[in-house]
């Protein structure tokens, strides 16, 4: 099948198997690895991008669904939160860093202000196995 | 962390396994995987190779105490796990790969799963001195524990790519045990080990998952060897639960001889661990049964002990190493039943433990371990202050009378890092060659380049080793480059595993920058140095406070303190971090974690959906403080961190949370202490 969406606002377009998921279209056609796969079953949150401005685990999306949308990867976020990632040594191992990140820019352009407790509530569809993840809330905190 | 790396993991830019770039052509690989806990099989008939294709050498792991019982990566006739691997199939992407997995034609015939096999491993120990003991004691408890089974779930999963190019395999895999790796692919092959070159991209955490020999490596590597081929499989979760590697899985009985003022007599214990389908390479079947039945009551001065320790074979997934091993289970039914001790014979826990501490160290256990260093009575103390324990009591007594499930719980615990060759042997393992390595050279232009036997997963040994030139050699960060995972560049060594960096690995860098200093920098100076460590002794003191809600069960940790003593801490903030995680990673395991297989051997718990990790709405602040008893086996004094914060979570988190209901007379002893294992414990009769 043909679909044409935008990609960090760039357009592309091209034939696409229906049963194809957007996170290997991200990742193996157009090279954009920063999405990782770390369940596909839905629920670790490491394949988060954001479809029109909100958080979706890619996936559970199909490539042909995104047609016509705008979609944002990890690559294409201002560089402000991976600054506030950076210093506060949020990550060790750093897969699940973009998900947490994408979720994070998905939560500001809301205009989302939670609290520390409200924000470990709206966390809990990304898993880290390496922080205890204060640091990725504090990082987070920070930039909303 | 490494700084470029640092800000490729923010940029998204990182190069995991699954994102290096592969030539035109290259194959994509699913496996055929058993759908039968237990079957033979005759003619395999798929679009790739099965294993009486590849005519792999099997493998066994000989010592004291296995039964040497041999592996083949691909078997030729029998499955003996659900999820057991015995075919390769593949195609142009994965999802052709898995259909022509889904396509292959094997003749299956199931046969009975087995609960209770053959002994992998058993091992016996005798202080002697038990039975007078037993006999003069004012008091005898016998207890039961149970540590379920797990699995270590890094978030990035596991993953293979062979590369034929110029009479070798490139072996790209995201392992933290590279020339390990390198040695039993070529020895399962049939080849030099010069003709595999293992590399490692960068990894997406480790936590012992990643430290052992899978048969998808070497599987792959022989597929590429005979059809000239670039091949990749990369992982998926499903996978990843069902076959990857297991842990614990280990039941406990615990004897414990106490006089009348408290103080610890003896015990007398019987370890027994379902270690699944297969001696596990290269850490054996011996790994979780011996290493907890070595752990038990090792941070008291109890003055004899005997046990056996007995891994049994079934049809699971093989059980190797997850962050701390065999450890949590021994620290978990040490602190749990020292506990059940207190309450028993009214004292407070925290008294009960400063008397049964070792007083001074070094000493010798009574199960033959050398503690190196620490101050047990210093750490208590320190844990009492910045805990503010007696305060802690009050607000327990508070909430309770207003109805609240409030507990209060210490993990007082001793470990083993850095583990060497004579240390494995004696454990029975052959496989594990026990000595890290480092080379450092300083190249014309005047950079140092430091080398080593480890592999990153996220621990920051870059940053750790660059630090050390630093002081060492007055360079400056940026002309220091960290060589790791290439085992054509890096020094032959053990890997990453068992808190072992900031030991052997850390020793061999600072013999090597000493030598450097020695001739002055000189370009082309180039010193390799490799270090056998002997075992060095951590101990911590951990402090949980848990809250179980009445109605629904459901436990939530709200408070933690952890005292920490690896002797000099080389980066704080690199052991904290380890610290932290450690920690939030034993509330899981203590609250959540648990891997169920149903009674014909299928696994029930294959998704994230099932298996359940912590959130970060499960982990509490976690407040970390140190003590610093340099250890003497090291030159800069350190002991390794890695696994401290798990292994002290197994003590303090269970035990909060049976404090939490021991006024409903609940007493938990089985892991995961979840809703459900809450709700047993309460049952009448329970």
């Amino acid at each position: 099948m043909k679909v044409a969406l935008a990609v960090n606002g760039s357009p592309w377009s091209g034939e696409v198997e229906p049963r194809l998921i957007l996170a290997d279209l991200l990742r193996d056609r157009l090279r954009l690895t920063g999405t990782h796969l770390g369940c596909e079953q839905g629920v670790c949150g490491a394949c988060s991008v954001l479809i029109d401005g909100e958080a979706v685990r890619s996936c559970l999306v199909l490539a042909v669904q995104a047609e016509g949308h705008e979609v944002t990867t990890v690559e294409g976020l201002d560089p402000e939160l991976g600054a506030a990632f950076l210093r506060r040594g949020a990550f060790q191992c750093g897969f699940c860093t973009p998900g947490f990140m994408v979720t994070a820019e998905g939560l500001r352009r809301a205009g989302r202000k939670p609290g520390r407790a409200e924000l470990e509530d709206l966390l809990t569809g990304n898993i880290c196995r390496c922080t205890g993840y204060s640091q990725i809330v504090e990082s987070i905190l920070e930039c909303l | 962390m490494d700084a470029g790396q640092s800000a490729r993991i923010v940029a998204g830019t990182g190069k995991y396994l699954a994102d290096v770039e592969l030539p035109a052509g290259s194959l994509e690989v699913a496996f055929v995987r058993s759908p039968y806990a237990h079957a033979s099989f005759g003619e395999v008939r798929v679009q790739g190779l099965a294993g009486r294709d590849l005519d792999l050498h099997p493998l066994r792991i000989e010592g004291p105490g296995l039964n040497p019982q041999p592996w083949r990566a691909l078997p030729l006739d029998r499955a003996r796990y659900a999820g057991e691997a015995v075919a390769l199939a593949w195609g142009a992407n994965r999802a052709a790969a898995e259909d022509a997995a889904d396509a292959a034609e094997i003749e299956w015939e199931p046969l009975n799963p087995i609960n209770l096999g053959d002994r992998l491993f058993e091992t016996t120990f005798d202080s002697g001195g038990v039975d007078e003991a037993f006999a003069a004691a004012a008091h005898v408890f016998e207890e039961r524990f149970a540590a379920a089974r797990q699995t270590p779930l890094p978030l990035e999963p596991r993953g293979v790519i062979a590369w034929p190019r110029d009479g070798r395999v490139e072996l790209w895999t995201s392992t933290q045990v590279p020339h390990l790796v390198r040695q039993y692919t070529a020895r399962a092959l049939g080849v030099e080990e010069a003709a595999i070159r293992v590399l490692v991209p960068q990894v997406g955490g480790g936590f012992g998952l990643k430290a052992h020999v899978f048969a998808e490596e070497i599987a792959l590597a022989a597929a590429a060897r005979a059809t000239g081929q670039v091949l990749r499989w990369v992982e998926d979760r499903r996978e990843n639960l069902l076959a990857s590697a297991h842990a614990h899985d280990t039941a406990v009985k615990i004897r414990l001889a106490v006089a009348a003022d408290g103080t610890f007599l003896a015990f007398d214990a019987q370890v027994s661990a379902d270690v699944g389908a297969y001696s596990i390479h290269p850490f054996s079947a011996s790994l979780e049964p011996a290493t907890c039945a070595q752990t038990l009551f090792g941070q008291y001065a109890v003055g004899a002990c005997r046990y056996r320790a007995v891994g049994f074979a079934s049809s699971k997934c093989p059980v190797g190493a997850y962050r701390g091993v065999g450890m949590n289970a021994g620290v978990h039914a040490t602190e749990r039943m020292v506990d059940e001790v207190a309450a028993q014979l009214g004292i407070d826990p925290l008294e009960l433990r400063r008397r049964n501490a070792h007083p001074q160290l070094p000493v010798t256990t009574a199960g033959g371990r050398a503690l190196d260093s620490g101050d047990y009575l210093r750490l208590l103390e320190t844990l009492r202050e910045k805990a503010g324990y007696e305060g802690l009591l009050e607000e327990r007594e508070a909430a309770r009378r207003r109805g609240r499930w409030v507990g209060v719980g210490i993990g007082f615990f001793n470990e083993h890092s850095g583990t060497g060759s004579t240390d494995y042997k004696k454990r029975g393992i052959t496989a594990v060659p026990g000595m890290d390595a480092a080379r450092v050279q300083v190249t014309a232009a005047g950079r140092v380049v430091i080398s080593t036997s480890a592999a990153e997963a996220g621990q920051g040994h870059a940053d750790t080793h660059r630090l050390l030139a630093v002081r060492e050699l007055g360079v400056l960060p940026e002309q220091v480059d960290v060589v790791e995972g290439d085992t054509d560049l890096a020094p032959y060594g053990s890997g990453t595993f068992a808190s072992r960096g900031a030991v052997g690995v850390v020793e061999a860098v600072v013999r090597c920058l000493r030598a450097v200093a020695g001739a002055d920098l000189a370009p082309g100076t180039d010193v390799t140095r490799t270090v056998d460590p002997t075992q060095v002794f951590p101990s911590g003191a951990h402090l949980a406070v848990a809250e179980v809600d009445p109605v629904t069960l459901v436990p939530r940790i709200t408070r933690y303190v952890a005292v920490e003593d690896a002797g000099t801490v080389l980066h704080e903030q690199a052991a904290d971090a380890q610290v932290r995680g450690g920690v939030a990673m034993g509330i899981g395991a203590v609250l959540l974690e648990e891997h169920v297989y149903s009674e014909d051997g299928q696994l029930l718990t294959a998704t994230l959906l099932d298996y359940l990790v912590p959130l970060a709405t499960d982990i509490p602040e976690i407040e970390v403080h140190h003590l610093h008893s340099p250890s003497p086996h090291t030159t800069l004094g350190s002991k390794g961190i890695g696994e401290a914060g798990t292994i002290g979570a197994f003590g303090a988190v269970a035990n909060a949370v049976a404090d939490a209901v021991r006024p409903q007379r609940g007493k938990l002893w089985k892991l995961p202490y979840s809703p459900k294992a809450i709700f047993e414990a309460l049952e009448p009769g329970a």
